[in-house]
């Protein structure tokens, strides 16, 4: 059985709950989709279609992505590296 | 001069070692490919250059060519800074490039100078992006989070280019928080393309636009941006600069407010190739301060990297180059596309350049589109979550990509740092067995690499707008790109064209001068952030 994506209200709750745990509060912002007239910062409507559109343009397809066709071999290759360029440097 | 760095220290160079070492264990002893660096750079000297008679005004002198006249005694530091200084109160109402100009400090500065035997900027007036530490003045970073900040120390590049006698003029008018062009903390509109002042629909590049607009618009010498993913490049591009993406690790990142700490590069937006090797042989190399520059290939010798080789009046390539060109690249009938054939049929009629088609690494769309890039923005929430915790509204329009950032979880964040591994394994052993240098579309893939990038300017629109293009290189070839970019503008003269001044805000006040130039939405930020 595969799983069904999640509904815009569901993400909602998965966006609020994720920011809310790491001390995040999107109450700071105005409500609706009016623009705070001092900082401009968005409102929250606005903040929250495009947050829900990131999770479905780059969480998924960052998690789905992988390496090889088995595994087991993916685990040995490419460990993560902040800064390839210097890290290629250095091994040289 | 010695081979280019990039030739000694890729990682084609590493694999071919490991074998080597592997066949060793083997068969007894096996001679190992050196591993050698170039010779160190002379850092202290700029070249005594011809002033051509289209310098005569001292705005728009190159830093080589004013370090030339202050050396030979025909020009006083002193009035280098007035000019730019002049210019900056006729024009800046309108450019809006700088958001702090220092001018009794610049001035007092020149006059201690004077025209004793200083650094290779001896005397040059420098226009700093204002995410660079600079001690004792304020460093807002166009935000509100960082509107009273004042740093007790110069960032490591601001304090070694004022060591080899640059003269800070002012702080410039960036993105705020380095994102998106130069725009207030809520969106509106400062800074125009030198090119079009009038008219600030135009683009003036990425959040480095300020620094960009102040050397374009001859307001300053030269000046220093940041890139995190287009913003030393794209203004460059659009201004008609010289600009210089280094290498990860090159410069030092001390000092400087972080947008991503494994992406943000310092580096010279210029107004040649010359000009880009002064300003990197002066900011670059080692810092006790920053790990991401120690045990690194020593600087080579970028100055003469980027002098022109000539045989006679012909002017041919320092180092056999072959120039990559990518798919689609002058595909099309846009100025752009034209502009850029020219460009590589200029390349190719340079003895010892070649232009080569070559074929991009798999997956290259994948792992160089929007998602894969989308894993530096954890960098940013990080460092700031007690500011997101207490002050949303702070972060103005920026605000969404910091709480993209805040969403990342950790398993994707480890998955793009790996496929950022693959992606440069395929990159080196695959596109560079095919060529030396590589023309982009988009300075991102190699930002997102860490691979140094150089933008030069190729042509003009019918419009009258600069068009630039951004060579591609291996790790630490800053000195072969810069190479290719003398050669190049050796034969051509794209570099040395100016904009015209606004006349009309030579009396206006700046409050007549700036009508509303729009604004930019905190929905549009994420598709424009660097």
């Amino acid at each position: 059985m595969s799983l069904s994506q999640p509904t815009d209200a569901e993400l909602d709750v998965m966006i609020r709950s994720r920011l809310a745990s790491i001390g995040i509060d999107l109450e700071q912002l105005p409500a609706g989709s009016t623009p705070d007239p001092e900082t401009g910062s968005p409102g929250r409507d606005s903040v929250l279609a495009s947050l829900r559109g990131f999770v479905r343009t780059t969480v998924l397809p960052l998690s789905s992505y992988t390496f090889a066709t088995d595994a087991r071999l993916a685990q040995q290759a490419a460990p993560p590296k902040l800064y390839p360029s210097i890290d290629v440097v250095r091994e040289s | 001069m010695s081979a280019p760095q990039d030739s000694q220290v890729d990682r084609r160079s590493f694999l071919h070692r490991a074998s080597a070492l592997a066949a060793a264990t083997a068969v007894g002893s096996v001679a190992l490919p050196a591993v050698a660096h170039a010779a160190p750079a002379r850092a202290g000297t700029a070249p005594l250059v011809d002033v051509p008679a289209r310098s005569v005004d001292l705005s728009e002198l190159t830093i080589a060519e004013a370090a030339t006249l202050i050396r030979k005694g025909k020009l006083k530091p002193e009035q280098l800074v007035e000019v730019c200084l002049d210019r900056i109160k006729a024009f800046d109402p309108t450019y809006q490039a700088f958001n702090l100009v220092l001018a009794d400090e610049a001035l007092a500065r020149a006059r201690t100078l004077g025209r004793s035997r200083g650094g290779a900027l001896h005397g040059i007036p420098l226009a700093i992006k204002d995410n660079y530490f600079t001690r004792g003045v304020t460093t807002t970073a166009n935000s509100y989070l960082f509107a009273d900040f004042v740093p007790s120390y110069d960032a490591t590049a601001v304090r070694r280019l004022t060591a080899a006698g640059g003269i800070v003029l002012g702080k410039t008018q960036m993105g705020p928080l380095a994102t998106t062009r130069a725009t207030t903390p809520d969106g509106r509109i400062t800074t125009v393309n030198a090119w079009t002042p009038g008219d600030p629909r135009v683009d003036p590049g990425g959040s480095s636009s300020g620094s960009a607009t102040a050397v374009a618009a001859r307001l300053a010498t030269s000046s220093v941006g940041t890139q995190t993913g287009g913003s030393i490049t794209a203004p460059s591009n659009a201004q008609n600069l010289t600009g210089l993406k280094p290498t990860m690790g090159r410069v030092s990142l001390h000092g400087i407010v972080p947008l991503s700490y494994t992406r943000d590069h310092p580096g010279p937006l210029a107004r040649d190739a010359m000009d880009a090797a002064i300003m990197l042989t002066a900011m670059a190399g080692e810092d006790p301060e920053d790990p991401r520059t120690q045990g690194l290939p020593p600087v080579p010798d970028l100055i003469t990297a980027a002098t022109p080789v000539r045989r006679g009046p012909r002017v041919r390539a320092r180092w056999r180059t072959r120039i990559g060109v990518i798919p689609g690249f002058t595909g099309g009938t846009s100025e752009t596309a034209a502009a850029r054939r020219t460009a590589l049929e200029v390349l190719a009629g340079i003895e010892g350049l070649s232009v080569v088609d070559v074929s991009m690494p798999d997956e290259w769309d994948l792992l160089t589109g929007a998602a894969f890039n989308n894993v530096r923005l954890p960098e940013r929430s990080e460092p700031f979550l007690p500011l997101l915790r207490s002050n949303l509204r702070g972060f103005g329009v920026s605000v969404t990509g910091w709480l993209q950032g805040a969403l990342l979880g950790a398993n994707e964040f480890l998955i793009g740092q790996r496929a950022k591994v693959v992606l440069l394994e395929r990159v080196l052993e695959d596109l560079f067995e095919q060529c030396d240098v590589v023309v982009q579309t988009s300075p991102t893939p190699f930002d997102a690499l860490g691979l140094p990038e150089l933008a030069l300017p190729i042509g003009f629109t019918a419009a009258g707008v600069p068009i630039g293009t951004i060579l591609g290189g291996k790790p630490f070839g800053e000195d072969r790109l810069l190479a290719v970019g003398a050669a190049y503008q050796a034969v051509t003269d794209w570099h040395h064209r100016r904009p015209a001044d606004p006349a009309a805000a030579r009396i206006a006040p700046r409050s007549t001068a700036t009508p509303d130039r729009g604004r930019i939405t905190a929905e549009q930020v994420p598709d424009l952030m660097q």
